[in-house]
């Protein structure tokens, strides 16, 4: 193979891809445009929606045994209920809406006064979000309510708050993650494998299909460039756009996370990559491999497409090929091992999980990354077997018996 | 002086179908060979098998002494191919274009960037040379595309119908070039066409194929003798007559 005739077919399939708005705007701009409008328009309805189930006026009907209560007064404290004192039964509240009852039984103080329990019900349609939201907010208040009497009743018997809670157990969460991480951890490896996917893809669909289509392909078979050099040069091109796709993606949706982070006043949480160096070697001979698979499987695929809309169509059944092992590899559960490390995709996806997770083990590691060099050989071999035969060449409905005869 | 194209025995089945059966002729230097035929003839499938697309199911296509099956790379350095099947790159421009094919004939450089001035001089492409190839007319373009054929100085060139939908200033100006290549370069040329009255103005020898076989093989005044006729038109229905629906 002559470097630089591959270094030509490379150069020129850039020149094209750098040239093509569709292509710009697919794997750089819409990045940087998508992802920030997509979290700042999210994040402002949920902002929006959080502050309108926190604020909005609801009433509450209080049975009278409340009257004089601390209950009573700490709901009429807050400006955002509607107490109505009233006797009522629970099917009183049925079909009314932004509308909850607070029951208190007829012996409440005397109850409390004898160093008893009184039950205190809440009555409310939690299918209805606000009411929902503000049943567990209510319930919250009265717990406290409720710690303030036995705080009072405690000091009365000269004990400390530690005699009713002998253990105080904390839970120390050990991960090298912060919460932003693990939330990254979780949905970043299909995040990686998808816009892989979609940077080889459609460039994979341009200079196959694409150029079948526009009848340009021909031309090139009839030049002394040998079938392992045009389809090596198209393939660097196919997987250079692959990973720029992914790195534009990731690096614009980490950055627009944080940006909406900030905007929403979470400074203790950030989305961030906190990797080891040799984490990130690892990562990027991962990125490549997969890179190298992925590209190779749309060129070989794709290819068999004499139009960019016959193309189309195959992208699907290869996005679940992509997808489902990716989303498969955030399951609980699931772990790198032995067996799942032979898996193509799904152990790449498993690999970024516990990399991001900081618990990698580079021997299985290596295993993956063995086991996916040679799936991405394969995927080669399988795509200059698809780009030798004569009836893909030359743009004839191809025959699937005699693919691979040359 | 030795043949630059030898098609020896050339048959391709497609299946069970036989679409080229044991086609042979020879092109000598400087010499237009027209390749003729109704549509479905076997024409383009014996083109691409003289180009190397096509692997013949039996025969062998020879370019200036290779073997296009055996060695293909010298054969194809030695071989300008065009067919209507053939476009150009939208997002290059012309100069881009044959820049890129001298690149991948392995021309030198320093010649190759005198031999792509040359050629856009010549064909009349400085105008839009630096416009993008989606952007040019079908006479523009087909005259680009012609430039890319021979962008590698190859002795053998094949067009396929290099004339087809572009307008009479436009086919003159190719018709023109391809007889000036022919004699003054010798370079064999192969020349596929519908349009008798250019073969007739162009061609030394013909062969016409039909239904995959060789039925004509001679010049112009051969098959007029051959067939009785006193126009290549009428020669060359008589030879292709089970083609050719007659009205009434």
């Amino acid at each position: 193979m002559r470097r630089h005739i591959i270094a030509t077919i490379f150069k020129k399939e850039m020149r094209e891809v750098l040239r093509d708005k569709r292509m710009l705007y697919l794997i750089i701009l819409l990045p940087f445009f998508l992802y920030p409008v997509l979290f700042t328009l999210i994040g402002s309805i949920g902002a929006n929606q959080q502050e309108k189930l926190t604020n909005e006026k609801v009433t509450v009907w209080l049975s009278p045994t409340a009257e004089g209560t601390p209950i009573q007064a700490l709901l009429i404290q807050d400006s955002s209920l509607r107490v109505v004192t009233k006797t009522f039964v629970r099917e009183d509240l049925d079909s009314l809406k932004k509308t909850m009852g607070v029951l208190l039984p007829a012996d409440y103080e005397q109850r409390l006064a004898a160093g008893q329990s009184a039950e205190v019900t809440i009555l409310a349609d939690q299918s209805q979000d606000v009411l929902d939201m503000r049943a567990n907010i209510l319930a919250r208040q009265l717990a406290a309510v409720g710690d303030q009497v036995l705080s009072q009743r405690l000091t009365d018997q000269g004990l400390s708050p530690g005699f009713v809670t002998p253990i105080v157990v904390t839970n120390v969460d050990l991960s090298p993650q912060d919460t932003g991480g693990r939330i990254m951890a979780s949905f970043l490896p299909m995040m990686i494998l998808l816009f892989i996917f979609i940077g080889c893809i459609y460039i994979a669909i341009d200079i196959t299909a694409g150029e079948k289509e526009r009848r340009t392909l021909q031309t090139l078979f009839t030049t002394p460039a040998a079938t392992g050099e045009i389809i090596a040069g198209k393939f660097l091109a196919v997987a250079a756009v692959g990973i720029v796709s992914a790195t534009m993606n990731i690096l614009s949706l980490v950055v627009a996370m944080n940006i909406q982070v900030y905007l929403l006043g979470g400074e203790n949480t950030s989305f961030s990559l906190q990797l080891t160096p040799e984490a990130w070697v690892w990562l990027v001979i991962l990125v490549l491999l997969a890179t190298l698979f992925l590209g190779a499987l749309s060129l070989a695929v794709v290819l068999l497409a004499n139009s960019y809309k016959e193309a189309q169509s195959y992208v699907s059944p290869l996005m679940m090929i992509v997808l489902v092992p990716a989303m498969m590899s955030s399951m609980p559960g699931v772990e790198l091992n032995y067996q799942t490390a032979l898996v193509p995709v799904f152990n790449v996806a498993l690999s970024i999980v516990t990399l991001l997770k900081g618990n990698f083990d580079p021997v299985l590691l290596g295993v993956v990354a063995g086991a996916s060099l040679v799936y991405g050989i394969l995927a080669l071999f399988l795509a200059s077997l698809t780009f030798g035969n004569e009836n893909v060449i030359t743009g004839e409905k191809v025959n699937f018996k005699m693919l691979f005869k040359r | 002086m030795d043949n630059l194209i030898e098609a020896r025995g050339l048959s391709k089945n497609f299946g069970d179908f036989r679409a080229v059966n044991k086609v042979s002729f020879t092109v000598a230097p400087g010499e237009i060979f027209g390749l003729l035929g109704p549509n479905g003839a076997g024409k383009t499938t014996t083109l691409r098998m003289l180009s190397g697309l096509l692997k013949p199911t039996e025969g062998e296509a020879m370019m200036n002494g290779f073997s296009m099956q055996h060695q293909q790379m010298d054969a194809r350095r030695s071989l300008g191919f065009l067919t209507g099947e053939m476009d150009l790159y939208r997002r290059l421009t012309p100069r881009e274009v044959l820049l890129y094919f001298g690149q991948l004939y392995e021309t030198p450089p320093a010649e190759l960037h005198q031999r792509v001035e040359r050629l856009i001089d010549a064909f009349g492409i400085t105008p839009f040379a630096n416009r993008y190839c989606e952007q040019l007319s079908t006479g523009q373009k087909q005259r680009v595309s012609i430039a890319r054929t021979l962008v590698h100085d190859p002795r053998v060139v094949v067009l396929d119908e290099p004339t087809t939908g572009l307008d009479i200033m436009a086919s003159e100006f190719i018709l023109q070039f391809i007889r000036k290549m022919a004699k003054e370069e010798s370079k064999a040329l192969i020349f596929s066409t519908h349009n008798l009255t250019e073969v007739e103005r162009l061609c030394d020898r013909i062969a016409i194929v039909h239904q995959g076989d060789l039925v004509y093989l001679g010049d112009l005044d051969g098959i007029k003798n051959q067939t009785s006729t006193d126009t290549l038109a009428q020669a060359f229905f008589e030879l292709v007559k089970d083609d050719v629906a007659v009205p009434g």
